[in-house]
């Protein structure tokens, strides 16, 4: 018997200012995934994250999210069951690592109520599991992207949910801190967390996914398993690039050729 | 900053503006010694044989300074409250209370009621009804340009708000009487706490009030307002609950101090500035302290605007002569609070 996905999307379409972003998207997501959304510039794989967080509003299609619509969620409710991720970014106010990390919390508290010592308790083991404990008084300004990434998802952790949206979350970090990052989410997922991830990086795909899915043109052209679904043709249809594929220690890496003209 | 830090800055906060107010109260053009004020709070408390003292200690205790020392409270609360709440809202350290046009509203509503009353309370609730009128043509002009509910088109809704209301405020000057109308509207648009008179204070007190711990409970929820709109919806936040009710807060807070005060600058730009120096940005502690310190801040203001000189200097000019130099030698720290 299949299980129930914890979000399934079913014919989504999406267009902003009469340019269709999203044309007829099928995608579920089960407990205990990792899925990494693979796509060009512009494919539309952003704008689906953010449909899927309740950001914005399809033009047609439903997503389902356990046994109700998006639409019949407030924002609130959606934080008690998704946790987003976004590219690790500034604030505009030098909040500490600690303060970034409660905020977390904030979506669970009454109007009224301020955080308590449990709320602050959970915030620390959010950082301990993550391992940047020690930079809990740190401003999150002066962090690294690689510490701002971890201090993010240290957050999600926070929020008590077991399904993460993560949009590009390797995106400016340098190759040490894409192969950390990717371990976390790796590691994490073992313990029983469910991840969706954007990424460019189809290497990244096939290290951490147990399920690729790609999009091309507002639209999913393939959705399976990452040995089944990159393959030198996919990245030719997708990429407008050749690469190689090969195979080392029962792990498959993408080998791409130089090309002219950017896209 | 720690918690236990934070709450030790804000008990110290709250200590000085006492120690302020007594001083205030005692410090003046007819000084009062301190065992006198005493006797005259004990028997203003308890009761007891009066005396021709106490009699003129309630003209000016009770019936001047008093009044004055609340107004300068409530009014330098608001104005720093209103500021920090702003600046989270729109992401932006150097906004200040007037960015949605509530500042020139309440000011072209004044001198319209200066102009077409002599009635004070006239003026005072044309001041309050243009305060919220400015705002809210900002905020249509706002949502007009676009569907979406972006803080740019906000603040270009309140940038033409408060340059239309700027040049109505300009129509009304160059219409009023130039021996009499005029000069009381330039006088009050420098701002004053001269106005102030008892009843009058305390019923505004809770409107003000009410405004200022409503901002405080949402305080909260401006952190993650900071991080931009999708991230804080998507950690649970209404956004635009949240905000509608922070503009509302605000507004209502700033058009009081400009009915109460005229027009009193820098308060709500620098006091965050210093607060987020010195405990940092979360705004739990930001609105809460930064209430306090605006407080001492216009109430040390107005000291020095009715003891320095001969000539009472109207308000607004003294916290921009104080304001500014504050602001360049905090820029450079302050600097460190916001990326």
């Amino acid at each position: 018997m299949e299980l129930k996905p914890i979000i399934a999307v079913k014919d989504l379409h999406f267009s902003y200012h009469k340019h269709t972003v999203l044309e007829g998207v099928d995608l579920s997501l089960h407990r205990g995934e990792v899925v990494s959304l693979l796509g060009s510039n512009g494919c539309g794989k952003s704008t689906l994250i953010r449909l899927m967080l309740g950001l914005m509003h399809a033009d047609h299609g439903d997503i389902w999210l356990n046994n109700k619509t998006i639409n019949n969620y407030s924002h609130k409710e959606i934080a008690e069951h998704i946790a987003y991720i976004p590219q690790y970014h500034n604030v505009p106010f030098n909040y500490t690592v600690m303060e970034m990390v409660m905020m977390g919390r904030v979506g669970k508290l009454g109007f009224f109520a301020a955080p308590s010592h449990k709320d602050r308790e959970i915030a620390h083991e959010s950082l301990h599991r993550i391992g940047i404990e020690d930079l809990s008084s740190r401003p999150f300004g002066q962090l690294s992207g690689g510490q701002k990434q971890m201090v993010l998802l240290a957050r999600a952790l926070t929020q008590e949910v077991d399904t993460f949206i993560m949009d590009e979350p390797v995106s400016g970090l340098d190759y040490g801190n894409q192969i950390r990052l990717l371990g976390l989410i790796s590691e994490l997922s073992t313990q029983g967390y469910t991840f969706l991830k954007t990424t460019h990086y189809p290497d990244h795909a096939l290290m951490v996914s147990s399920r690729v899915v790609v999009m091309n043109k507002g639209r999913i052209i393939a959705d399976g398993k990452p040995d089944d679904v990159i393959t030198t043709s996919m990245i030719h249809d997708v990429y407008g690039i050749n690469a190689d594929l090969v195979s080392h220690n029962s792990h498959t890496w993408c080998i791409p050729s130089f090309a002219k003209g950017i896209q | 900053m720690t918690h236990t830090k934070t709450f030790r800055t804000l008990s110290a906060a709250i200590a000085v503006l006492i120690l302020l107010t007594v001083v205030s109260l005692l410090w003046g053009q007819y000084p009062i010694d301190f065992d006198t004020f005493m006797g005259y709070v004990n028997f203003k408390l308890f009761g007891g044989a009066g005396n021709d003292t106490y009699t003129l200690l309630d003209n000016i205790i009770l019936q001047i300074r008093l009044p004055r020392i609340l107004l300068a409270i409530l009014v330098g609360a608001s104005l720093a409250v209103s500021g920090a709440a702003f600046q989270a809202m729109f992401v932006n350290p150097l906004v200040s209370p007037g960015i949605l046009g509530v500042l020139a509203g309440a000011s072209f509503g004044a001198a319209l009621g200066m102009l077409i009353s002599e009635q004070w309370y006239i003026v005072q609730a044309m001041a309050f009804i243009f305060g919220f009128v400015a705002v809210g043509v900002a905020v249509l002009i706002g949502s007009m340009v676009t569907n979406s509910r972006s803080t740019i088109m906000l603040v270009l809704g309140g940038v033409i708000s408060g340059s239309l209301f700027t040049a109505l405020l300009s129509i009304v000057k160059y219409v009023a009487d130039p021996y009499s109308t005029l000069p009381a509207i330039v006088y009050w648009l420098m701002g004053s706490l001269t106005m102030a008179d008892l009843s009058g204070v305390l019923y505004v007190s809770i409107p003000m009030i009410l405004s200022i711990l409503g901002m405080i409970a949402l305080s909260k929820y401006f952190d993650l307002l900071s991080l931009g709109d999708e991230e804080a919806k998507a950690l649970g936040v209404n956004v635009t609950l949240i905000r509608l009710g922070a503009i509302i807060l605000a507004t209502l807070a700033s058009s009081l101090s400009v009915v109460m005060a005229g027009m009193i600058g820098w308060v709500g730009l620098i006091i965050p500035h210093i607060i987020r120096m010195a405990i940092g940005p979360s705004h739990r502690m930001l609105i809460p302290l930064s209430a306090v310190v605006g407080a001492i801040f216009l109430l040390l203001a107005d000291s020095v605007s009715r003891l320095t000189f001969s000539v009472e200097i109207p308000l607004g000019i003294i916290t921009s002569l104080i304001g500014i130099p504050i602001f360049i030698i905090v820029l450079k720290n302050a600097r460190a609070a916001w990326n």
